[in-house]
């Protein structure tokens, strides 16, 4: 067995012990499932010891997130694991305790100038709306993308302590919080980021969802052909009609591929590669269309009773709908990725290309 | 889910691979400035050049995982997949030798004779012979197993053989086919038909073979009909096992469906249309530039881990069936999205070269999502692997 597999089998058998929740305004995540993970440490994996992490590799955080995904668990896992907390990393930053949710906003209008309260350097006040928050109001801190100081290139990575702060309440499709932070010149840590290493922050972020969506719709034709090999409908099991064959073979063709390029750029991101962002971008492009057809297809398969809450399939296929728009939109991150590939003129499409993953 | 016949490990990184890529790319761009050929769509099947298929094999390009003792050159299975993948991309003429060297040489080491492997490997290895696929016929193309082509044994052992086979790639430059016949009787059962099959090597000079050509939608000739009338081939060009012809197509299948070219056969369209998006700068053509890309991408990672697994000894001939529907269709794609947000008309005759390549790439297109294996039949392989049927 892995460590990969072990890790797999732990957080299952947290899991079983919380049925995937109906988000609403008062139950906006699923607290009891993230104190169970942080009891085991599991919030922490992929983070050094000596950060305040549980150790492992990248790997094991991914299968962690993977395994988190595919149940639909309402915690801010993948933002902890494969992105705040590797950025402040990065950035020389410290984590909060890994018990503390913490969690990423790259969206909005928030600038940073260098604090004058005398704390010395390394202090940002924040001043402006981060939007598009995952999990505002539920996670304690936020890794927050900033503007920096006018005349400076890149960005400014910052760690709130929200604390005090209000959230508003947008959820995304399938509940889960993504409301706006009001920061009103607040005080915190932070670092000053090259362009090319913010840039990997939102690699970083989409890399995350596209690894989400892999792993849903993994479980999503499993569940899809489990249930075509239950169903009957004149006289047999729905799938055994080619017709269904079919839309169950064209969604193993997306999942599969979607699962092989996410592996690869997972890959790319821990070999520490300097076309990383390319291959998130791609990622997460691919992730994004193969949401199109498996949830729809899967929708199709299972009938009325998948279009209803009474069903699981809708805990997934609401969270994919929303995962590919979130950390970059599929348009932001295909133009992003087609002028990247031909940025040494057009004739290097191709070595640009062999290069990505 | 029943992934595990779907889903392989990642192909292994390779050093050596992408050293051979760099010597293949000097190759080609000298190859191209020399003017020794010019880019085009779907080159596989229709770029036929002897001198340029010996070329490689002197290079060492051809065989390339072979033993040595066969003509081979023993190197890694992603070192020939960067090689097919950099020539592909290029649009060079490399129809004249691939079936013989994706397939029908594999298919030779696995099962031929130790006097067909001397005889024949050698020979692909340089470049200098040419194979075909013998199995569809008039009456039988998805329904593989109803073929009608016999072989029946001599008095001397040898098998005459009779029938007809048809969208014969090339058969008019090639030397030798591998014949899907029937030799023996099906079996009871709905899977008796897969008995009673045997693969022949059968020598396209003998006396009673007919080559006739068929034209495709462009007027080039590259199918033909090959008929077969009473053709003696001699007892010893028997491939394999009398009678286990099913087995060997299907394994020789996995090579056949997996490669890099079941999703490059439109690269050259997508490298003009490239040029295109980068000189015009046009957000629209840059996001279909990366979207295409992007499934690219996917593609050839799975076709990777397909190439690792066939070198491992593997028979993954689901996950081929997968990567072929998956890349046929994205070939067929790239044509309909590039006309989408590029203002031009595909033409053979068009000035514009992004206007002859999208009429080239259409009127192949067709064919993509047919050769090897219509989409319809993957898609019953693949559902199989997921335990439907």
């Amino acid at each position: 067995m892995s460590d990969q597999d072990l890790v797999v089998e732990t957080v299952r058998e947290i899991l079983a012990g919380h049925e995937p929740l109906l988000l609403s305004a008062e139950r906006p995540w699923d607290e009891g499932l993230w104190a169970d993970l942080a009891e085991a440490g599991l919030t922490g994996v992929g983070l050094p010891e000596e950060a305040g992490g549980s150790g492992g590799e990248l790997a094991d955080a991914v299968a962690v997130v993977r395994t988190l995904a595919a149940g639909a668990g309402a915690v801010p896992v993948a933002e902890q694991l494969l992105v705040a907390a590797p950025a402040l990393l990065a950035a020389d930053l410290d984590l909060p305790a890994p018990e503390e949710p913490l969690t990423i906003a790259v969206d909005g209008a928030v600038t940073a100038e260098p604090s004058d309260d005398g704390d010395g350097p390394g202090r940002f006040v924040l001043t402006g709306t981060a939007v598009d928050v995952p999990w505002a109001g539920v996670a304690r801190y936020v890794a927050v993308l900033a503007s920096p100081p006018a005349g400076i290139e890149g960005a400014v990575l910052a760690v709130v302590d929200t604390a005090g702060l209000a959230a508003s309440q947008a959820v995304n499709l399938a509940g889960e919080p993504r409301g706006s932070l009001v920061l009103d010149g607040v005080g915190v840590p932070g670092a000053l980021l090259s362009p090319a290493r913010a840039e990997l922050v939102r690699a970083r972020y989409a890399l995350a969802r596209a690894v989400q969506i892999s792993a849903a719709l993994e479980q999503v034709l499993a569940w899809t052909v489990q249930y075509a090999g239950e169903r009957q409908q004149f006289g047999r099991p729905l799938g055994k009609f080619q017709a269904i064959q079919m839309e169950l073979a064209e969604m193993a063709g997306e999942v599969t591929a979607t699962a092989a390029l996410v592996d690869a750029a997972v890959q790319a991101l821990d070999r520490g590669e300097d076309t990383v962002v390319l291959a998130a971008a791609a990622a997460k492009v691919r992730a994004g269309s193969a949401v199109e057809v498996v949830a729809k297809r899967a929708h199709q398969v299972h009938g009325a009773i998948g279009f209803t809450q009474e069903h699981r399939l809708h805990h997934l296929t609401r969270r994919c709908w929303s995962w590919r728009d979130e950390g970059g939109t599929e348009l932001v991150w295909s133009r992003a990725l087609g002028a990247g590939l031909v940025a040494g003129g057009g004739d290097d499409l191709w070595p640009a290309f062999t290069r990505v993953v | 889910m029943s992934s595990n016949q779907l889903t392989l490990a990642p192909a292994p990184p390779s050093e050596a691979a992408e050293q051979v890529r760099l010597e293949v790319r000097q190759f080609l761009a000298e190859e191209l400035a020399a003017g020794t050929f010019t880019t085009h769509v779907d080159t596989w099947l229709s770029g036929v050049d002897p001198d340029f298929s010996r070329k490689l094999g002197a290079r060492g390009w051809l065989g390339m995982t072979w033993p040595k003792e066969y003509g081979g050159h023993e190197r890694s299975a992603m070192e020939r997949y960067a090689v097919t993948e950099e020539l592909l991309a290029a649009g060079a003429p490399v129809a004249a030798h691939w079936i013989a060297d994706r397939q029908s040489g594999p298919n030779l080491l696995r099962y031929g004779t130790e006097a067909q492997r001397k005889e024949i490997l050698p020979r692909i290895a340089a470049g200098e012979c040419y194979f075909v696929i013998g199995m569809s016929e008039p009456d039988s193309g998805s329904d593989l197993a109803s073929i009608r082509t016999r072989g029946v044994r001599n008095a001397d052992g040898d098998f005459v053989v009779t029938g007809a086979k048809v969208w014969t790639s090339n058969a008019h430059h090639s030397h030798y086919g591998i014949v899907l016949v029937r030799t023996g009787p099906p079996g009871e059962g709905p899977r008796g038909k897969h008995q009673g099959l045997t693969q022949l090597l059968v020598d396209l000079s003998l006396p009673g073979i007919t080559v006739n050509p068929i034209r495709i939608l462009d007027g080039g000739h590259h199918f033909n009909e090959v008929v077969f009338d009473d053709v003696v081939v001699p007892g010893d060009m028997l491939l394999g096992t009398e009678g286990a012809g099913w087995h060997q197509v299907t394994a020789e299948l996995a090579f056949e469906r997996s490669g890099p070219e079941r999703f490059l056969s439109t690269w050259p369209l997508l490298a003009e249309f490239g040029r295109r998006a980068a000189a015009t700068g046009d957000p629209a053509q840059l996001a279909t530039l990366g979207r295409l890309s992007a499934r690219a991408l996917a593609l050839r990672q799975l076709s990777l881990r397909i190439a690792a697994a066939l070198d491992r000894g593997e028979l993954p001939d689901i996950p081929a069936a997968l990567v072929k529907d998956v890349g046929t269709t994205f070939e067929q794609d790239v044509v309909d999205e590039v006309r989408r947000v590029a203002d031009v008309a595909a033409s053979l005759d068009s000035p514009d070269p992004l206007g002859r390549a999208l009429a080239e790439a259409q009127l192949h297109a067709p064919g993509y999502t047919l050769r090897g294996g219509t989409n319809e039949i993957l898609r019953g392989i693949v559902a199989r692997g997921l335990g439907l049927r």
